[in-house]
């Protein structure tokens, strides 16, 4: 982790991921620091595979105390009771990941993501957002776009089978390859802000149906002032009715935001296992490809749907035109 | 003769049967019956980058019953990827460890392991498994657990594949950012076989460019590795995990592209080039395999429509998925019903072998002769060969109990694109002139891709 060039111990380690990316990028991830709030399956196999890339340091964030439900697809909590009962996720989590790659510092951190300030950020490269509410993520989002550092910003979110990435790169310039040459490049990236304001009638009617459903779901928890994933059947009068609200607004038909992918939604409080796996790799990728500087970043939105295997990318900004 | 007994016949019928299969709107998690995942035996070939990922995504799936087989041991370049194991556990077993780890992890799952090679496992063993799913890294290991679950296949009088001979593959591979999960229900979507000509020509240089010619630095690289090595150190092999030898290699590599103005060789693509080594990252790795755990759910639940049934992916520019469905090969020699072969009563097991040789879509020599459970003949171990012997000199209609047809399944080493390999392969025997009349002359037999008779 210190000192210019890969250790010996690290191009052994990595040698297979070296033939991959290179060893400039493998210096870079060693030398990026990333912080995880909010950890579920997801973001569970997130940080497995950050780790086994070999970043530099992973700080987690997440008080909530282990439950049998924290078992659900998430491989870093060991099922005994004795050894999880009464830490937090984030202990139990950074205790497996450690395992993974020796040559990572995982660490805990305590407290209110929301709550802290914007110096707080600049200590990091990364910024990822797991399962967050919708203020806490316009907050962080716009914490992170007022430091002079370019500090990368994602959300993840998975209910039941269904997972949303969300990425925030600001004014990003990567390298391409373009047949055999390296061709510089460069996007601009919304902010969360915008990415999710954006007004539904311009956007394509190809466009993934869970960005509506999302954005619905995010207005109801915010209304009832509901944590992240605490809804049932119950609420689901409730959810169509701000969908109504939203689509009338916007104006667009109904048809625009699926019933049966809301309650879907509501009532699928468990994440599913493959999906978590595959939105968790998907997202790792892209924290690679962002540190490295190599390969063209997913912009902005990315869905994954189990029950169709479906993964599309939606790029949803103020670009569109009525 | 009847196929094998499967200990779980019963749930057969919930394997996938011939065409799509619509699923109610349920799916997945919550409402997929658990008592199906209690008794589901799934086999998952490789314990290395995708077998890890793929035993802890089943486990965590609600999957009870799973095996891992795999011959290597863990070594250092596996760590970046392959998150079941730990430095202290290099040198040991893969299958074991990797077991070991998934159940400390997820209660309530029972994961057997296997230190061995695909090869040495009885067909039986295959067979007590509902679905097989493979993460592994080469075609000629594809290729024989493909050959050995379409040989369970069994066609019926309509040429319909028989539900319960049916053995579903979910087949995953991956290299850097790029990888592919697809599902393979013999009889039904094409096998490995079938699709074989998907895979691009595996890389071997003309021998007279790395003598004469050399363009590029795996080139030079390999005209040291296979020319110059045996000119210098005669007899000796060449031992890849021999530091001393992969030195030697890409000194004389470096002589050689200095020789002719060829940038490009390195320590590092000198062992990549020798060893075969496939770049490999772990959220690729993450990724395929959960696409494959995936699609294992629904075969087994049979709620929702699989994959139909090649996904390639690639995540390095941008994010790319394409889903294909490729058509089955009819004429395809492995889970297509058999190449027929017509004898004539008389015709003895010695002389149907030496046929085999010069069958013009076999090439098979040293065959074995397998028919159902009995075996024939066995080339070896020693013991049973000479157990077997006797039977040479009988006449095959007689060994497979005087039946006017049936299949057999011959294996050998087969001679193709002048390469031999090992190969199983079904044939469907069929008996002329079966009314007693002994026929004396040399047997005529006949290959057919148009059956004349209904089998």
């Amino acid at each position: 982790m210190d000192g210019e060039e890969l250790t010996e111990q690290e191009t052994a380690l990595y040698d297979r991921q070296i033939r991959v990316w290179g060893a400039n990028a493998q210096r870079r991830l060693t030398k990026s620091h990333i912080l995880v709030s909010g950890i579920k399956g997801t973001v569970a196999e997130f940080c497995k595979n950050i780790v086994l890339a070999g970043v530099g340091s992973v700080t987690l964030m997440d008080d909530s105390l282990v439950t049998e439900e924290s078992l659900n697809a998430n491989f870093l909590i060991p099922p005994d009771e004795n050894a999880y009962k009464g830490k937090t996720v984030a202990e139990i989590c950074c205790d497996s990941l450690k395992d993974f790659n020796p040559m990572v510092l995982v660490s805990v951190e305590k407290g209110d993501l929301s709550a802290r300030s914007t110096e707080f950020f600049e200590k990091f490269d990364v910024v990822v957002i797991g399962y967050g509410s919708l203020a806490t993520k316009k907050a962080v989002n716009e914490k992170c776009r007022k430091l002079s550092k370019r500090v990368a910003f994602y959300t993840v979110d998975c209910r039941d089978s269904c997972g949303e990435i969300f990425v925030d790169l600001q004014d990003y310039k990567y390298t391409k390859k373009k047949l055999e040459e390296k061709v510089e490049c460069e996007l601009n990236f919304p902010s969360f802000q915008e990415a999710v304001s954006v007004p539904w009638k311009p956007i394509p009617r190809r466009t993934a149906k869970l960005y509506f459903a999302m954005r619905v779901i995010e207005v109801f928890e915010e209304n009832e002032g509901r944590k992240h994933g605490e809804c049932s059947l119950l609420d689901l009068p409730t959810v169509l009715e701000i969908k109504k609200k939203l689509c009338e607004a916007n104006s667009v038909s109904e048809s625009h935001v699926p019933d049966s992918l809301l309650e879907r939604l509501i009532t699928g409080t468990i994440e599913f296992p493959p999906a978590c796996a595959i939105v968790g790799g998907i997202l790792a990728q892209e924290v690679i490809k962002a540190v490295s500087g190599k390969g063209e970043p997913l912009k902005n939105f990315f869905y994954y749907d189990a029950q169709d295997g479906k993964g599309v990318m939606e790029d949803i900004s103020n670009s569109f035109t009525s | 003769m009847d196929a094998p007994q499967s200990k779980s016949r019963d749930l057969d019928k919930l394997l996938l049967r011939s065409g799509n299969l619509v699923g109610p709107g349920f799916f997945p998690g919550t409402d997929l019956r658990d008592d199906i995942r209690e008794y589901v035996k799934v086999l998952v070939v490789g314990a290395g980058g995708l077998g890890c990922e793929l035993l802890k995504d089943l486990a965590l799936s609600g999957f009870r019953n799973l095996d891992v087989i795999d011959m290597d041991r863990i070594e250092v370049t596996n760590l970046n990827r392959q998150f079941l194991f730990r430095l202290e556990d290099v040198g040991k077993p893969k299958a074991e460890v990797a077991a070991k780890r998934v159940m400390e992890r997820v209660s309530g799952v029972e994961i057997v392991p296997h230190f061995s090679r695909i090869e040495d496992k009885e067909l039986e063993f295959y067979n007590d498994f509902n679905i097989i799913a493979l993460g592994l890294d080469s075609i000629e290991a594809r290729r024989y657990i493909n050959g050995v679950a379409c040989g369970f296949l069994e066609y019926d009088e309509d040429d319909t594949p028989r539900s319960e001979t049916i053995k579903p593959m979910v087949d995953g591979g991956t290299e850097g950012f790029k990888g592919h999960a697809r599902v393979i229900v013999p009889g039904v979507t094409p096998c490995f076989e079938c699709t074989i000509w998907l895979f691009p020509p595996q890389v071997k240089f003309p021998l007279c460019t790395l003598a004469e010619t050399p363009r590029n630095a795996a080139h030079c690289i390999e005209y040291a590795h296979l020319i110059k090595w045996h000119e210098v150190h005669g007899g000796k092999s060449f031992d890849p995990d021999e530091p001393e030898h992969m030195k030697w290699v890409y000194d004389e590599a470096i002589k050689r592209a200095e020789l002719f103005g060829i940038p490009g060789v390195t320590y590092s693509l000198t062992q990549g080039v020798v060893k075969n080594i496939i770049p490999a990252i772990a959220s690729t790795n993450a990724i395929i395999s959960a696409a494959c755990a995936l699609e294992t759910l629904k075969i087994v639940s049979g709620c929702s429509k699989t994959l139909a049934n090649y996904l390639t992916y690639n995540g390095g520019e941008g994010l790319h998925t394409k889903v294909t469905e490729f058509e089955r090969d009819k004429e395809c020699l492995v889970c297509g019903p058999g190449i027929l072969i017509e004898l004539d009563t008389s015709i003895t097991l010695q002389k149907f072998i030496e046929m085999l040789e010069e069958h013009p879509k076999l090439l098979l020599s040293k065959a074995s002769v397998k028919h159902g459970k009995d075996s024939l003949y066995m080339q070896a171990p020693p013991v049973l060969e000479e157990m077997h012997r006797p039977n040479l000199s009988k006449p095959l209609y007689d060994l497979m109990g005087r039946v006017e047809k049936d299949t057999v399944h011959v294996f050998g080493t087969s001679l193709k694109n002048e390469e031999k390999q090992s190969s199983l392969t079904k044939l469907r025997v069929v008996f002329k002139e079966v009314d007693g009349v002994a026929d004396m002359d040399t047997a005529i037999w006949r290959t057919n891709s148009k059956r004349k008779t209904p089998f």
